[in-house]
């Protein structure tokens, strides 16, 4: 039995929380202040697993639900990207779709959380997350059309494993656009500047910050951590793409990808200091763009 | 045939005794419907097709009537869903309507099933003619059910118009190609098929008008969503979950008597899938009325459904018949799958009407806590029709999703149609909106009108269809690969070609089936477990607040998000062609979804007939002289006519 899938699965699982740290301080070295240390939301984690939890007279099970779905339909999303450079832990053809529809799945719970506090606060974040999915699914599809239709494969592991690295020779313009892409529907999709401001509590413009604004306690800590996971996942699509590593050496492979990782995360901080966060009524178009980068991405490699 | 027979009189007799005693009737049509599952089953575990012949003295040969793997597959939709909304009907019916009048429905629900198990077996031009038009007789019975009211009565003509154009279209089409046949059997014509003009041209083109009616394709679809919403909750799911299907099937059964459609025809259903599932899922998403809404995203399913015909009749033709494999199993899959849940949703929809007395979702709220096993079910059968983990339209969606990106990897023109995948990306996002819009506004929250304090949860004569429907998700979702296989067969069969002739692909995606079934299951497991741990360290001190409402001590349930206000961004988004009015005040936010194709078009054209048909009026005089006059005018010009053609 390969134990490297399992192996790079638990280090991304632990590194996870670390990446919206550097996102944040690298955001507060540039502006100047010295900002919370890396590893804050281990210790907001503890804290808050230590918790009680007030729960809202007018919430379901499904308040309840959420959380856990969140983070576990994160979890094993992980388990479908070959973190490792070669092999996920589970891999079949059309992987890609379920990967896709996983993080769905957790988001579907996350927003009927939200909309079952009856408050208006988180119907308006529940409404503005679904709106600004439905534009960045079309985006993450149409990179894994670029690049399916660069390496032939219907499956994560045989996209971003071996075949990758031959592609690069052939269609490097389209595979950085493919990541660039990519980088945009990370943004979207984790909340960051400029779709969302992840350091503005109880403000109208905020879409993820609102929809958990009733959760407390544990069911906080699954939430936080969930999506520190998923930007870990997204982190690591990029990576995978920009840095195919199936011929590195396993231990290699994976310190590249803690590397590349940080990186990703710490150039999250960069946009979050050099952009504001964008008008609601035009994130739609910021995603519209990054879908037409894929488009493009797409032409050039059915050309 | 004989069992096949036995069931459908069963179902007969069911319906016959349905005035006496509705326990009767839910015993006899689901012993019917058992009955046909096993012929049907039996067909689709490899066993010879089924076949019977009946001698007549009419033109176009013998009533051919005959199971194959597709009419099976068709039957279990037929039987299945229509013993969930039998057993459902009863009860919907039984309080607050009239017995007689429920009994009459009743009867015509076993008359529809029985046009509907004739329409997928029969395997002659005339029996099938004869089947699809008493169907649609039902079918418009059923809808006026309630027909004291104008706007059901008005429905009701709608699809009355829409549904004798659709056989008027097939009528033309029987005879374009029976006229080179020598005799209206499926098999003469399948004979036929090759030697039609421009490979059928005429042949195709009419059936996707005549099946496109039926089914709903935009912008064929306007008459769907009113009659949907007119009839009774459970006729609506027979007709969502079964009659629209129809359509489908007679499209698969004209390329398989065809034997491939020319390219032109495979990218109109692709287009023609991107265009219904885009749209159907954005009018979905502007609706109020619940049972309307619904409707609208059996339009949309329709669109994913002709995406994997789209990629399957390209497959054929470009000879990729891995790819047609993959896309027709997509489309047959898809098209049970939105059977089940579809169902489910209206049947689980009807609960909420029935308790409530109302579909309009802004009024109300909270029922989760009032109807908990409805909710369960409207969940479960929201998870499905959003194309979620771990139930069934995940896996018909995924299969349609590698149909698509599977012509994607290769060379020639059939590599654009993995741009449609874009699409159904798009339309699966939409759908999560929608649905998380339904889900939150109807179930969740604070109730908004009187109406949903005082709901109950729906009796159990209602529970038994949903714990059957999504028992059946279930199962397709976890365990996949069984439903993956059986569409695979039915998927090489209508692409002309035998599963080994594929290539590895498609046994590639019944391994593939498993894998994602285990990653399902593992979801459940894992969901399961982490919430039981979770629970275990809840249960020491949970105290209980309202919602945070800025310091306000009273909230209201009026300050709630309405469904309106929650789809108003992406409305906005795609204004142009969302056809919605949107009504602002100090104090209100109103939105007034329009339907464009018929307000925009069929009703327009509609009135300029009626004024045309008018100026042609003064030629009714009532005088019997004019008329005999009249007719010796005809005589006289065809006599003149057939002697100027003879000297020609």
């Amino acid at each position: 039995m390969n134990w490297m899938p399992l192996a790079s699965l638990a280090f991304v699982l632990l590194l996870a929380p670390l990446l919206p740290g550097v996102a944040t301080r690298t955001r507060a070295l540039l502006t100047g202040r010295r900002g919370a240390p890396v590893h804050q939301l281990y210790s907001d984690l503890a804290k808050l697993w230590r918790k009680g939890v007030v729960y809202s007279t007018t919430t379901t099970w499904i308040f309840r639900a959420a959380p856990v779905a969140v983070t576990v339909t994160a979890v094993l999303a992980a388990c479908l990207l070959p973190l490792d450079g070669r092999q996920a832990v589970v891999s079949f053809s059309g992987d890609l779709i379920a990967f896709a529809s996983l993080l769905a799945l957790g988001r579907f719970t996350l927003v009927l959380a939200g909309l079952d506090t009856g408050s208006s606060f988180e119907g308006m974040g529940a409404s503005r997350e679904v709106t600004f999915a439905s534009f960045a699914e079309p985006a993450l599809f149409l990179c894994f059309i670029a690049l399916v239709r660069a390496t032939g494969s219907l499956s994560l592991t045989g996209m971003l494993g071996g075949p990758l690295s031959d592609a690069w020779a052939a269609a490097a313009p389209s595979l950085l656009m493919v990541a660039a892409a990519l980088f945009a529907v990370l943004l979207a999709e984790n909340s960051r500047v400029p779709v969302d401001d992840p350091a503005t509590h109880l403000e109208l413009t905020m879409i993820h910050e609102v929809i958990v604004l009733d959760h407390s306690g544990p069911d906080l800590a699954l939430l936080l951590y969930g999506s520190a996971v998923k930007l870990a996942l997204f982190g690591a699509l990029m990576v995978g793409v920009l840095l195919p590593r199936a011929h590195l050496p396993a231990a290699v492979s994976l310190a590249a990808l803690g590397a590349g990782l940080l990186a990703v995360a710490a150039l999250v901080g960069v946009v979050e200091s050099v952009m504001a966060r964008l008008r609601l009524d035009r994130v739609p178009q910021f995603l519209v763009a990054a879908s037409a980068l894929a488009f493009f991405a797409v032409v050039l490699l059915l050309w | 045939m004989s069992p096949f027979f036995l069931g459908l009189g069963l179902i007969l007799a069911g319906g016959m005794v349905a005035a006496r005693s509705g326990t009767l009737f839910r015993l006899l049509v689901a012993a019917g419907c058992l009955v046909g599952f096993v012929p049907a089953f039996s067909v689709l575990a490899g066993g010879a097709p089924r076949r019977a012949s009946a001698p007549v003295h009419v033109p176009g040969g013998p009533w051919v009537f005959g199971i194959d793997a597709l009419s099976a597959w068709f039957l279990l939709i037929v039987f299945g869903v229509g013993a969930a909304t039998a057993l459902y009907g009863v009860t919907y019916l039984g309080r607050g309507h009239d017995l007689a009048r429920a009994s009459r429905s009743h009867l015509l629900l076993s008359f529809l099933l029985i046009s509907l198990a004739l329409v997928v077996t029969a395997a002659a031009a005339v029996p099938f003619l004869m089947a699809w038009e008493l169907m649609a007789i039902w079918a418009y019975l059923l809808i006026l059910f309630e027909s004291e009211q104008p706007d059901v009565r008005q429905a009701g003509l709608l699809y009355l118009v829409v549904t004798h154009t659709a056989t008027l279209a097939l009528f033309a089409l029987f005879a374009l190609w029976g006229a080179r046949a020598h005799d209206l059997t499926f098999d003469a014509l399948a004979a036929a098929g090759r030697s039609l003009p421009g490979q059928g041209a005429a042949v195709l083109t009419l059936a996707l008008f005549a099946f496109g009616l039926k089914a709903g394709i935009v912008p064929l679809h306007f008459w769907l969503p009113e009659a949907h919403a007119a009839a009774p909750s459970h006729v609506s799911a027979l007709f969502s979950g079964v009659m629209i299907k129809t359509g489908i099937y007679g499209l698969l059964r004209v390329l398989l008597l065809l034997g491939g459609a020319p390219a032109w025809w495979g990218w109109t259903v692709l287009s023609l899938g991107v265009v219904s599932g885009v749209l159907g899922v954005l009018w979905a998403l502007t609706q109020h009325d619940l049972k309307r809404l619904l409707a609208y995203h059996s339009v949309e399913n329709i669109g994913i459904i002709l995406l994997g015909i789209g990629a399957g009749a390209l497959g054929m033709t470009y000879h990729h018949p891995a790819v047609a494999v993959l896309g027709f199993a997509g489309a047959t899959l898809h098209t049970l799958n939105h059977a089940l849940f579809k169902s489910l949703l209206f049947l689980s929809a009807g609960a909420v009407v029935h308790a409530t007395g109302t579909r309009d979702i802004e009024r109300l709220g909270g029922l989760a806590k009032r109807m908990p096993l409805t909710w369960a079910a409207f969940l479960a059968g929201s998870i499905a029709i959003v194309g979620l983990p771990p139930l069934n339209g995940f896996v018909s969606e995924w299969v349609t999703f590698q149909a698509l990106l599977a012509g994607g990897t290769l060379g020639g023109p059939i590599r654009l149609q993995a741009l449609a995948v874009a699409a159904l990306a798009l339309v699966g996002a939409l759908a999560l909106a929608c649905f998380a819009k339904v889900c939150g506004i109807v179930f969740l929250g604070q109730p908004r009108m009187p109406e949903a304090w005082s709901a109950q949860e729906a009796e159990r004569g209602m529970l038994l269809p949903f714990l059957l429907l999504v028992l059946a998700c279930a199962f397709i979702g976890l365990v996949p690969a069984v439903a993956v296989g059986a569409s695979v067969r039915i998927g090489a069969a209508v692409g002309d070609v035998s599963i080994a002739g594929a290539g590895a692909l498609p046994s590639q995606l019944i391994t593939a089936a498993q894998a994602a079934g285990r990653v399902s299951a593992g979801l459940v497991l894992l969901v399961a477990l982490v919430a039981l741990a979770r629970s275990r360290r809840r249960s020491r001190r949970r105290p209980r607040q309202p919602t945070w409402r800025c310091g306000y001590a009273h909230g209201e349930s009026r300050m709630q998000y309405t469904a309106s206000s929650f789809a108003a961004p992406l409305i906005a988004a795609y204004q142009p062609i969302a056809g919605v009015q949107v009504e602002r005040s100090a104090a209100t936010f109103r939105s007034h979804p329009r339907d464009l194709v018929l307000n925009g078009g069929v009703r327009p054209l509609w009135h300029g007939l009626k004024w045309t048909a008018e100026r042609l009026r003064p030629i009714q005089q009532g005088r019997l002289a004019l008329y005999v006059l009249y007719m010796v005018a005809t005589m006289v010009l065809l006599l003149l006519l057939s002697c100027a053609g003879r000297a020609a």
